[in-house]
């Protein structure tokens, strides 16, 4: 019999490790429901956003939540050079051409990322002083909560900009129909262009955030694709509430599952639960609505 | 674009997603045929394929690895008549690797010997290769016994303390305590491999015969990057004494979200996780208290560690207070059991140095031992000495010895507002 207490704490940490899951598909949901592009390489400049954090911390002592913003400005920019020049050559030329392209592009980010910075683990202290947080009978992890509000925010800041603004109407007219948004005098092409700008500035952010909280190596790309393809899945492509909800089910699910399945079932849970929502309910749970319903 | 046919297209995408993803995540593993060895090298040389993980995960335990080979091959051609030469590649601590790289040597070199790289992981993959090559193999910084016994091994022999000295060494480590204040609760976080589950089988009979309580085993993935229900678990459960076996950098990360979580154990003991250096560079002040059983600590005597410790601060030189890393120790004693070896056989026959192997007594920096048929140390000879982090340097605590190397075991760890 598990504690009521250790399935209160679990709860509340499986929330604030699923707000970190959310942020973290986030940019691959949108890329993916606005561009019908799957990002494979979305993982790999989520770690770009990291060390890119890392190293402002290494050599300024400066937060990562100062370097975030820095890593979504590199990551923006590198978002919109890739398709300004590279993918809009493939978009629209089947489904396989982006895939492989981007298969590729994570390889060489991988690789990079080895030869640049060495394969050893490295992290970034959250840098702001603070003591664990006791809500009722639960103890908090003050990086976590901070990393999980800052995620919060990102997500909402991200909804706000795709509902409020011309621009992200812009994109989700796109988004619905391409042909229809062209008679309408909006010029795709950018809006794909800014699209996949927003979607890696996103990975950029994430991955900040994520390296105050857990190591990065080259290679932890393809686990953070998997995981967030996973929310991807169980919210709904394009979907930024699905988005949070999806992130947040999957980290309940982790942390409470293993208390009874055990600590070796972690995966088995996120990936049975991903397998589960594209047996019974495909398009997700919140379906797909172009982004920023 | 988003049309109508959206989701036949993205079902044709999660197909597509699903299968390279697999492809990515095996990394493109591909299969290294063995081929026929080069063993048995000309008399003038005595030639060693070593690989040591110089990147990757246990890239911070690398160069100390190295310098342990070095110094010991030193060493070596003091004491042998034929020149030793000692190739050494970086395996980027990934077996694949470790497969290729001892393919490569030895397909260019008449090798006469391997020596292992670090962890069951790693050791494991280059023995397998000596195994299919008919060479001699040693491995240190390789706790698992299981392969041992069900392997059917002939070749590999590990001059280290097993799973089953770790967990004697750990009932040692807590009768340090005054029976009044000694902790009972042990929780054990068992990493879900086979060395993970023998270290927790073996922790759990040593010490609930002792009269320990273990309140706790819990399995984690190998390579989790999130303790956090663990350390709840822990929490909950009153754990006092916490074991664990994870791989480096495992145990660092662990320790990180113990002090945000705002718990820790009274004692905690992290075989392998917590040997590399790395761990207090990485967690400084935090990483204190640590033990770790790493088959060598900077206290013992006898064995030649006077004799590596002056070559070591000669040919490295050792900083005021500044002790010699554990793997070093390790490292340099699979050199010592090389050289008795060839000594004993008077020949670089591979099958020579097996026997020899098999039928000599061996004492390095680490004890003095002899081996099963099946490459184990014979039981009981070897004592797993335990170090643990203060200032900076991993001081013996057990078995309680005197020097300037060792301390008292420091007990209970402070609350983290206490530190």
């Amino acid at each position: 019999m598990v504690a009521t207490d250790l399935v209160f704490e679990s709860l509340l940490n499986g929330l604030l490790l699923g707000g970190i899951y959310a942020v973290a598909a986030l940019g691959l949901s949108l890329v993916f429901g606005i561009m019908d592009i799957v990002n494979l390489a979305h993982g790999h400049m989520l770690m770009v956003g990291a060390y890119v954090s890392i190293l402002l911390f290494t050599a300024t002592g400066i937060t990562p939540l100062v370097g975030m913003v820095l890593a979504a400005v590199v990551l923006f920019g590198f978002g919109m050079l890739l398709q300004r020049f590279v993918l809009k050559n493939v978009v629209g030329e089947g489904i396989e051409q982006p895939i492989i392209v981007l298969f590729g592009l994570a390889l060489v980010l991988q690789s990079l990322g080895r030869i640049v910075l060495g394969s050893d683990a490295q992290a970034a202290d959250i840098g702001i002083p603070g003591d664990a947080i006791a809500i009722g009978s639960a103890t908090l992890s003050f990086p976590r909560m901070v990393t999980f509000v800052v995620a919060l925010v990102l997500i909402l800041g991200t909804w706000a900009f795709l509902k409020y603004t011309t621009t992200g109407l812009a994109i989700r007219a796109t988004a619905q129909s391409t042909s229809a948004a062209q008679y309408m005098g909006i010029d795709t092409d950018n809006i794909y262009v800014l699209t996949l700008g927003i979607g890696t500035a996103l990975a950029g952010a994430a991955g900040a955030l994520l390296s105050m909280l857990f190591p990065i190596t080259p290679f932890v790309g393809w686990s953070y694709l998997l995981k967030a393809f996973a929310v991807v899945v169980l919210g709904g492509v394009g979907s930024v509430a699905g988005t949070l909800v999806g992130g947040l089910i999957l980290g309940v699910s982790e942390n409470v599952g293993v208390l009874w399945l055990g600590g070796g079932f972690r995966d088995i849970i996120s990936f049975s639960i991903f397998l589960g929502v594209l047996l019974i309910r495909p398009q997700g749970l919140f379906g797909n609505s172009g982004g920023g319903e | 674009m988003v049309d109508s046919n959206s989701s036949h297209n993205r079902r044709t995408y999660l197909k597509t997603v699903g299968a390279l993803g697999a492809v990515g995540t095996t990394g493109l593993a591909g299969c290294t045929r063995l081929g026929m060895g080069g063993g048995g090298g000309g008399d003038s040389t005595i030639t060693v394929a070593a690989t040591v993980p110089e990147s990757g995960r246990f890239s911070s335990l690398g160069t100390d690895v190295k310098r342990g080979y070095e110094l010991g091959v030193s060493k070596m051609n003091e004491q042998l008549d034929q020149e030793v030469e000692l190739l050494i590649q970086d395996d980027e601590s990934s077996a694949d690797v470790v497969r290729q790289n001892l393919q490569q040597m030895v397909s260019n070199n008449d090798v006469d010997m391997i020596w292992g790289s670090f962890s069951s992981l790693l050791v494991t993959a280059g023995s397998a290769f000596a195994e299919n090559n008919d060479l001699p193999f040693l491995g240190a910084f390789f706790a698992y016994e299981q392969p041992h016994r069900n392997e059917g091994y002939e070749w590999t022999y590990s001059p280290f303390p097993k799973s089953r000295d770790v967990a004697r060494s750990t009932k040692g480590l807590l009768e340090l305590i005054p029976e009044g204040e000694r902790p009972t609760n042990v929780g054990i976080w068992e990493p879900n491999t086979g060395w993970g589950s023998e270290q927790a089988d073996a922790w759990e009979e040593t010490l609930s015969g002792a009269g320990y309580d273990i309140v706790l085993r819990e399995t984690f993935q190998i390579g989790s990057e999130d303790f956090s229900t663990l350390i709840s678990q822990s929490d909950s459960a009153d754990v006092e004494i916490l074991l664990s076996n994870p791989s480096p950098p495992g145990g660092i990360t662990s320790v990180n979200q113990m002090q945000s979580n705002n718990w820790t154990p009274k004692v905690l003991k992290y075989v392998r996780g917590a040997d590399p250096s790395a761990w207090w560079s990485a967690l400084g002040e935090k990483g204190a208290y640590a033990c770790m059983c790493p088959g060598w600590v900077p206290g013992l005597t006898g064995g030649g560690n006077d004799q590596m410790r002056s070559a070591y601060e000669e040919e490295y030189g050792l900083d005021e207070g500044q002790l010699i890393n554990t793997a070093v120790g390790g490292a340099y004693n699979v050199a010592q059991v090389a050289s008795q070896t060839v000594q004993a056989a008077d020949s670089t026959d591979p099958s020579d140095l097996q026997s020899a192997l098999r039928s000599e007594s061996f004492e390095t920096v680490i004890g003095s031992f002899s081996f099963e048929n099946n490459g184990l140390p014979a039981e009981g000879e070897l004592t797993a000495p335990t170090g643990q982090w203060w200032n900076g340097n991993q001081h013996t605590v057990f078995p309680d010895v005197d020097g300037e190397a060792a301390i008292d075991f420091k007990y209970p760890i402070p609350a983290w507002g206490e530190r």
